[in-house]
C-alpha cells in the first residue's frame, strides 16, 4: 500500500539522495533540483493523448506491437538513436532512465508496476543487434523491465514518432559554409499509464529522476484510489 | 496533402540512409521572449518576421492574416512581404506562440476567441492554416485567448475574460499539440487574487509559472477615449501577478502589482531567477524575485516616462543576457532602452520616437536587430494620420536605433500590424499530421 508521504516516497527520496551523484552512466552527475517538487498524489496528471500503436522489433528481431509494451504497467518511454552524443539529448535520457530504474527497483510496491522502453528512431543503423550492444549490461538483472526496441524501417517508425509528437525533421546547417541537410530531434520522454494514455511529457528542460518518480507514484496512488 | 507526403517521403528516405543529427538541448528563445520549451534557436540571422495582423473593414479582404516579411538583408526581397494567409474572418488578431517543436504557430483572436494553427514547418516562408480551434469558450467559459505558451507536447493559453459577464475574471486553458483541450485552470479569486489574466511565463529551474493581469472583454473592445473617461470601468483592471507551482498548476502566492502588469520576461541568464513586467496604467517596471527567505516578492524598481501623461507601456523585450530591456510606450510612440545590469534599479539610457503609435517590440538573439509594430487593439489604436500601421526593422549598435526597412500595412492592405515571431528557412521539416 502506498500512502501519500508514506514509506515509498521517503524510500525514493533517500535512495535518490544517495544514488544521484553516482548513478550517471559515463557522465557527470545529474544536477539536483532547485525546487521542492509537489508531493506525489497532491497534483493531477491529465490525459494528454493516447499512446500510438505500431509495429516494432525486439532484440530477437521478431515483430511485435508497441502496445504490448505500453499497457498494463506504467511505462517510461523515450526515443533515442544509438549514435546520439548531445549531452542534453539521448545520453541524458539514458542517465535518467538508469536512475529511475534503480530507484523503482528499490521499492517493492513499485517494481512490479513500472517498465522502461527505449525506442530507436534510426532503424537504418539501429538494428536489433545494435540495440543489444547499446543496452549492454542493462539487459542483465534488474527487477524492472527495460525494453530496447527498434523498427523494421522508417515506414513503421514514422506513425509512431508522429503519433507521439516526437519531432524528427530536416535541419539545414550552413555553419560550415556548405548547405548540409540532416535530421534532427528534440528530446522528449513520455510517461504512459496502464491504460495507454500519455500523462506527462518531459523535455530536457524538465527531465529529472525525482520528478519522474513523483509522477510514477502519483499514477500508482491514482490507481489505488479507484 | 501532396506536400506533406513528399516531405514525409524525404524524411523516410533520409532515415533509411541513416542520416541523423542531434539537436536536443536546452532552449531559450531567438527573439528572447518565447517559452523556454521552444526549441531550435535562431542564434544567427533570421530569415522571416511573421506578423499577426488584425483585419480592417474595407481594407483588402478585411480579415485577420498572418504575414511573412523577408528579414534577411542578403535576400533580394529584404523588407518585402513574401506571403500572407487570411483566416477568412475578423476576430481581433492579437498574440501568437510557437509549439514546443516549432513546427506550428498558434495565433488567436480576442474578439472571436478562435485559435488558428499555422503550419510553419512545411514551408517556413509560406505558412498554411491547418486548423482552427473554436471550443475555448464552450469548454472553459474563458474568452479572449491572449498568450500561447509552449509546454512539452502542449500549449498553455492565457485568456483575458469570461462569457458570463465579459469582465476580467478568467483562466488558463491547456491544449495538447493537436488542439484537444486537456484542462482549464481558473485564475485565483481568493488570497488577494483578482481573477484577472494577461501574460504567463515559466521558469523551469524554479518550477514557477508567473502570470499577470489586464482587463476583460467589456473594456478591451471599447473605444479607448470613451473608456478612460469612465471611472467605474477604469477600476476594472488587474492589479496582481500570481506565482504558481508549475508542476501542480496551483496558485501559491498573489503579488500586489497595481496598474495592469502586462508582458512578463524572465532573465535568460543561467544564474538569474528573476523576472520583470511593466504596468500599463502606472508606467512602472516591476521586479519579481525571491527574498532571502525564498519567498517571491514584487517590487516597483523604475518609472517609464512621465506616468502623469500615461505613456502606456505596452510590450517589453529583454536581452539574452538579462542586462537590457526595450520598452515601447504606445501613446507617445517611443521606444526606450533600460540598462538592467542592476535589476533592482533599472536605468533608462536611450529613447527614440519610432512611430506615431508603437506596441510590440522583438529583438534578435544577438540583440543587433529590433522589430517594432504599431497596433494595440482595434478600438484603442489612434485615428486619422496617427493611425500608422507598420512593421519597422531597425539595427541597434548599442547607441542608436537605425531604421532599415518598413512595411506599410495600410498601403499593402494588410490591416493592423500586431504580434511578431521570427522564422528561419532552415526549420523546414515534415509536420505531424493533424
Amino acid at each position: 500500500m502506498i500512502r501519500r508521504g508514506g514509506a515509498p516516497a521517503l524510500v525514493l527520496l533517500a535512495w535518490l539522495a544517495c544514488a544521484l551523484p553516482t548513478a550517471a552512466h559515463d557522465a557527470e552527475p545529474l544536477p539536483a533540483l532547485d525546487f521542492e517538487p509537489p508531493a506525489p498524489g497532491t497534483y493531477t496528471l491529465h490525459r494528454i493523448m493516447a499512446a500510438p500503436d505500431g509495429q516494432v522489433l525486439g532484440l530477437d528481431g521478431r515483430p511485435q506491437r508497441l502496445a504490448r509494451f505500453t499497457r498494463e504497467r506504467i511505462t517510461l518511454l523515450g526515443f533515442i538513436y544509438t549514435t546520439c552524443v548531445d549531452p542534453d539529448g539521448c545520453p541524458l535520457a539514458y542517465r535518467v532512465f538508469d536512475t529511475v530504474r534503480d530507484a523503482v527497483a528499490a521499492v517493492p510496491a513499485l517494481r512490479d508496476r513500472v517498465r522502461l522502453v527505449t525506442l530507436s528512431f534510426d532503424p537504418a543503423r539501429d538494428t536489433p543487434a545494435a540495440m543489444r550492444r547499446y543496452a549492454g549490461s542493462r539487459l542483465r538483472g534488474g527487477d524492472v523491465p527495460w525494453l530496447f526496441l527498434t523498427t523494421p524501417s522508417a515506414r513503421e517508425l514514422m506513425p509512431l514518432v508522429e503519433g507521439f509528437g516526437q519531432d524528427v525533421r530536416y535541419e539545414v546547417d550552413r555553419s560550415s559554409g556548405a548547405v548540409r541537410r540532416e535530421l534532427a530531434h528534440v528530446l522528449k520522454v513520455f510517461l504512459v499509464d496502464r491504460a495507454g494514455f500519455v500523462r506527462e511529457i518531459y523535455s530536457s528542460t524538465f527531465l529529472h529522476p525525482q520528478t519522474v518518480l513523483n509522477d510514477i507514484e502519483t499514477l500508482v496512488l491514482e490507481e489505488r484510489a479507484r | 496533402m501532396v506536400m506533406r507526403q513528399t516531405l514525409r517521403a524525404g524524411v523516410v528516405t533520409a532515415l533509411c540512409l541513416g542520416i541523423v543529427g542531434a539537436l536536443a538541448g536546452a532552449a531559450h528563445a531567438d527573439e528572447t521572449c518565447n517559452s523556454p520549451y521552444v526549441t531550435k534557436l535562431i542564434k544567427g540571422q533570421e530569415d522571416y518576421v511573421y506578423v499577426w495582423a488584425l483585419g480592417v473593414e474595407g481594407l483588402g479582404d478585411g480579415s485577420d492574416k498572418l504575414v511573412t516579411v523577408d528579414a534577411n538583408p542578403k535576400s533580394r526581397r529584404y523588407g518585402k512581404v513574401l506571403n500572407s494567409v487570411s483566416v477568412g474572418s475578423r476576430g481581433e488578431a492579437h498574440h501568437m506562440g510557437f509549439t514546443d517543436d516549432r513546427r506550428f504557430l498558434w495565433a488567436g483572436g480576442l474578439a472571436d476567441s478562435k485559435i488558428h494553427v499555422f503550419d510553419i514547418g512545411t514551408d517556413p516562408a509560406r505558412p498554411k492554416l491547418v486548423q482552427t480551434i473554436g471550443d475555448l469558450v464552450e469548454r472553459t467559459g474563458y474568452v479572449g485567448p491572449h498568450t500561447y505558451y509552449a509546454l512539452p507536447g502542449r500549449m498553455l493559453v492565457q485568456a483575458l475574460s469570461n462569457n458570463r459577464d465579459k469582465g476580467g475574471v478568467t483562466g488558463m486553458a491547456l491544449y495538447n499539440n493537436r488542439g484537444a483541450l486537456i484542462a482549464a485552470y481558473p485564475m485565483p479569486t481568493d488570497g488577494g487574487g483578482d481573477g484577472y489574466g494577461y501574460d504567463l511565463a515559466v521558469n523551469p529551474k524554479k518550477n514557477v509559472l508567473l502570470t499577470s493581469s489586464f482587463t476583460g472583454f467589456n473594456n478591451y473592445t471599447r473605444p479607448l477615449g470613451e473608456l478612460v473617461n469612465d471611472a467605474e470601468a477604469m477600476k476594472r483592471f488587474g492589479n496582481t501577478m500570481v506565482v504558481w507551482d508549475l508542476k501542480a498548476m496551483k496558485a501559491r502566492t498573489v503579488l500586489s502589482v497595481p496598474g495592469a502588469p502586462l508582458e512578463i520576461r524572465w532573465s535568460l541568464a543561467p544564474a538569474d531567477n528573476w523576472a520583470v513586467a511593466a504596468t500599463a496604467l502606472t508606467s512602472k517596471i516591476w521586479l519579481v524575485k525571491q527574498d532571502a527567505a525564498g519567498q517571491w516578492q514584487a517590487r516597483d524598481v523604475a518609472t517609464i516616462g512621465d506616468p502623469a501623461k500615461i505613456p502606456l507601456p505596452v510590450d517589453i523585450s529583454i536581452t539574452r543576457d538579462g542586462k537590457g530591456l526595450w520598452v515601447n510606450t504606445f501613446m507617445d510612440g517611443t521606444t526606450r532602452y533600460f540598462d538592467l545590469s542592476n535589476p533592482e534599479a533599472p536605468r533608462q539610457t536611450y529613447q527614440k520616437v519610432t512611430g506615431k503609435q508603437v506596441n510590440m517590440i522583438s529583438q534578435s538573439w544577438d540583440g543587433k536587430r529590433v522589430y517594432i509594430t504599431s497596433s494595440l487593439l482595434a478600438n484603442w489604436d489612434k485615428g486619422g494620420a496617427d493611425n500608422e500601421q507598420f512593421l519597422r526593422g531597425f539595427t541597434w549598435d548599442g547607441k542608436e536605433l537605425t531604421q532599415v526597412f518598413e512595411v506599410d500595412f495600410n498601403q499593402e492592405k494588410l490591416g493592423r500590424a500586431h504580434h511578431m515571431k521570427l522564422g528561419s528557412k532552415s526549420f523546414r521539416g515534415a509536420p505531424t499530421p493533424r
